[in-house]
């Protein structure tokens, strides 16, 4: 599906918040490296998805009134074979039936379970003078409580985006502290541009999260993507 | 967005002909006064009110009781009349297809009340009818000093400048004409912008990135109003020659501040501060900052390392210097082995040291033996490892030699001169007030005389070389 589909879909739902799994099929095809999401409606698709993923594998009910997955037993992680994952479709779609009696199942997520890296995060937001604005900063902690984020409007260049990265007062993190692997600096700029290029493209995108990336010795990968419509 | 239309800026900006309406005894006919420097061609007032005519008339300036009486072109027009007024004058300033109107009238949007709002539409509307190329209303207009159209009478004129000046207020508008003048600053074109309902940030930031008298641009802002205009005009701008954005309203309370004095809508600080360096130009934080930041770009050679080699008199001060150039930004590198070498062979240890900084009053002698100092210029002018150089004057010491024997600052100034033409690195002196301000105050501008930067304290000299620097590395694309 394209982007002005999945857009149009959301609209005729009345939705502005596009489902992970839309979110993140239009960043892939914009080429941000993402970790596809794709929808299960039955065991056997459920299966046969994560077969072509690989394992292990993580499950999340898609169901547009349930926004908090885990309070309704929606979420099962860390599924290793073909087995789990089919018994994991029944556990989720049951759970979450029974906790939200209500609300429109759709299917299952399925997604890999990505090893961990170093922890970033990439928005965007519209500044009311300046436009779309990117924000790159450390995951969790950092962002939230020392707020050590970048910004630089779009659309970025090379530059922008190495300074982006650079900025931060926890770079010293991404170049590999205490032991651990440096991150592929080089590949998250790319993903900054990437970001940059989609948002300059579609002006109907109001706000984006892409929370956490993970960033790796090689490559970096969103794991959550988040896409709000104006 | 409807596209601006483009406004022939030279011929206001750089006029031939000036008129003054409103001109008054009550303000010492502010105006006349300020243009009594032009010498670009005729001044003429317009005034209508027969108790003020005389005075005019006095000062030799020639009064018209109508715009539309005075002969010739008009270029600029400074328009100082009640705001009630101001609109038909405007319309007889687009009948007469005069160059430019600054307006130097308040009381319009900038009050918050209707009335003001009102007469702003009002003005805008005739404006853009008459396709009048208007600066402010609320506004001091141009300071032009090769032609001697100044903002304050207190401004110089004559020598041409060469830093264009971008303001929302007048007041610093004209304090960056006066206080740059002292630090060596002076100002090509600065225009005092008021609420720019016409013409705005982007058009003057194009001008003067255009102007080939304007070597540096310099701006103080405090909101924009068409986001991704502003970025255009900088980033191009930035490209063309440096450009300090000193932004005001950076606090909450200074935004609501912003909000009263111009309207503006307050920008994040972390977002602005992005888009500043985005676009290549550097940001500054008060009038002294930008000041500084300036004359690092004018008075100081370009150069993108960031080795440092530090020069100071005592063993406190050199500790000093270097602790304000790493906290800039600056790197303070060992020198090279040869250089090492050579200073071992005469260095005096004793109370003094060279790994660099280079403590080096018990070397060079209190006075500043002109000799022993071209030696350690050369030395780190010859190092790899050394990009600029930043030299502490003590003051404190040398206020003593120079007070009783004025020549002998001469002779250290021959030595600085000689050694900032040889060299390509950049050179910044600090020579700090102490307790000696008026002596120090003397012996600056006779250091500035020489072209020489010199910068009031360390971390002053530190925080804008580092700028300057980031500047050249961004025309490098190292950065």
């Amino acid at each position: 599906m394209s982007m002005s589909t999945i857009i149009e879909s959301a609209r005729s739902e009345g939705r502005s918040l596009l489902t992970e799994i839309e979110a993140k099929q239009v960043l892939e095809e914009a080429g941000v490296p993402v970790s596809p999401a794709r929808l299960a409606r039955n065991r056997g698709e459920a299966v046969k998805t994560a077969i072509e993923l690989g394992f292990p594998i993580v499950l999340k009910i898609v169901s547009p009134q349930i926004t908090h997955k885990s309070d309704v037993g929606g979420v099962a992680l860390n599924l290793n074979s073909p087995d789990e994952v089919g018994a994991a479709f029944e556990r989720v779609v049951a759970s979450a039936k029974q906790h939200a009696p209500d609300a429109t199942i759709d299917g299952v997520a399925v997604q890999r379970m990505e090893k961990q890296g170093v922890e970033v995060i990439v928005g965007m937001t519209k500044d009311p003078q300046f436009g779309p604005v990117l924000m790159f900063g450390l995951g969790g902690v950092l962002v939230e409580v020392l707020k050590d984020v970048s910004f630089r409007v779009v659309p970025l260049d090379a530059r922008d985006a190495r300074q982006m990265v650079h900025e931060i007062k926890g770079y010293p993190l991404l170049e590999g502290y205490r032991g651990q692997e440096p991150a592929d600096v080089a590949g998250l700029e790319k993903l900054l541009l990437k970001v940059s290029e989609f948002v300059e493209q579609h002006p109907e995108v109001s706000e984006l999260d892409l929370n956490p990336v993970f960033a790796y010795k090689d490559g970096a990968l969103a794991v959550d993507a988040r896409i709000v419509l104006g | 967005m409807t596209t601006p239309p483009s406004h022939d800026l030279h011929r206001a900006l750089a006029p031939k002909s000036v008129v003054v309406v409103g001109s008054k005894k009550a303000d010492g006919y502010m105006w006349l006064r300020n243009y009594g420097t032009f010498i670009g061609g005729p001044v003429y007032s317009v005034q209508i009110d027969p108790n003020e005519i005389p005075g005019i008339e006095a000062m030799g300036v020639q009064n018209f009781t109508s715009l539309m009486d005075v002969p010739g072109e008009i270029d600029y027009v400074m328009l100082a009349v009640p705001r009630p007024v101001a609109p038909r004058v405007l319309a007889d300033c687009a009948k007469r297809g005069v160059g430019g109107v600054a307006l130097f009238t308040s009381g319009f949007a900038e009050t918050g009340e209707e009335e003001g709002i009102r007469l702003q539409e009002q003005v805008l509307q005739i404006a853009r009818d008459g396709n009048l190329t208007l600066i402010g209303p609320n506004c001091m207009g141009l300071y032009n000093r090769r032609l001697g159209i100044r903002q304050s009478g207190d401004q110089g004129a004559g020598e041409a400048g060469d830093v264009g000046f971008i303001s929302q207020s007048g007041t610093h508008a004209i304090n960056f004409g006066l206080v740059g003048e002292v630090h060596g600053v002076r100002v090509s074109t600065s225009i005092s912008i008021g609420n720019a309902i016409i013409l705005d940030v982007p058009d003057y930031l194009d001008y003067l990135a255009d102007d080939p008298e304007t070597k540096v641009i310099a701006m103080y802002i405090e909101g924009v109003k068409d986001g991704p205009r502003f970025v255009r005009s900088l980033r191009r701008a930035a490209l063309l020659k440096p450009v300090v954005v000193w932004k005001g309203g950076v606090t909450d309370a200074g935004a609501r501040a912003t909000a009263s004095h111009t309207g503006s809508l307050a920008t994040s600080q972390a977002v602005f501060g992005a888009i500043v360096r985005q676009c290549g130009a550097l940001a500054a934080d008060s009038l002294e900052d930008a000041i500084d930041v300036v004359k690092a770009l004018l008075y100081a050679k370009p150069a993108t390392g960031r080795g440092m080699g530090l020069m100071a008199m005592t063993g406190g001060q050199s500790v000093v210097i270097t602790d304000a150039f790493v906290n800039a930004g600056m790197e303070v590198p060992r020198l090279s082995d040869a250089s090492y070498a050579e200073l071992g062979s005469f260095f005096n240890i004793v109370g003094g040291s060279y790994q660099n900084p280079l403590d080096m009053g018990g070397t060079i002698g209190f006075g500043g033996s002109a000799g022993t100092l071209r030696k350690l210029f050369a030395i780190l002018d010859a190092d790899p490892n050394v990009d600029a150089i930043a030299m502490e004057m003590a003051s404190g010491f040398l206020a003593r030699a120079w007070h009783a024997n004025p020549a002998s600052l001469d002779g250290m100034l021959d030595t600085l001169a000689a050694h900032r033409d040889e060299s390509a690195k950049p050179f910044v002196a600090v020579l700090q007030p102490q307790h000696v301000e008026d002596v120090v105050a003397e012996a600056r501008k006779r250091i500035q005389a020489r072209g020489l930067a010199v910068f009031a304290s360390f971390e002053r000299a530190a925080r804008a070389l580092k700028r300057a620097t980031d500047y050249h590395r961004f025309r490098a694309g190292l950065d």
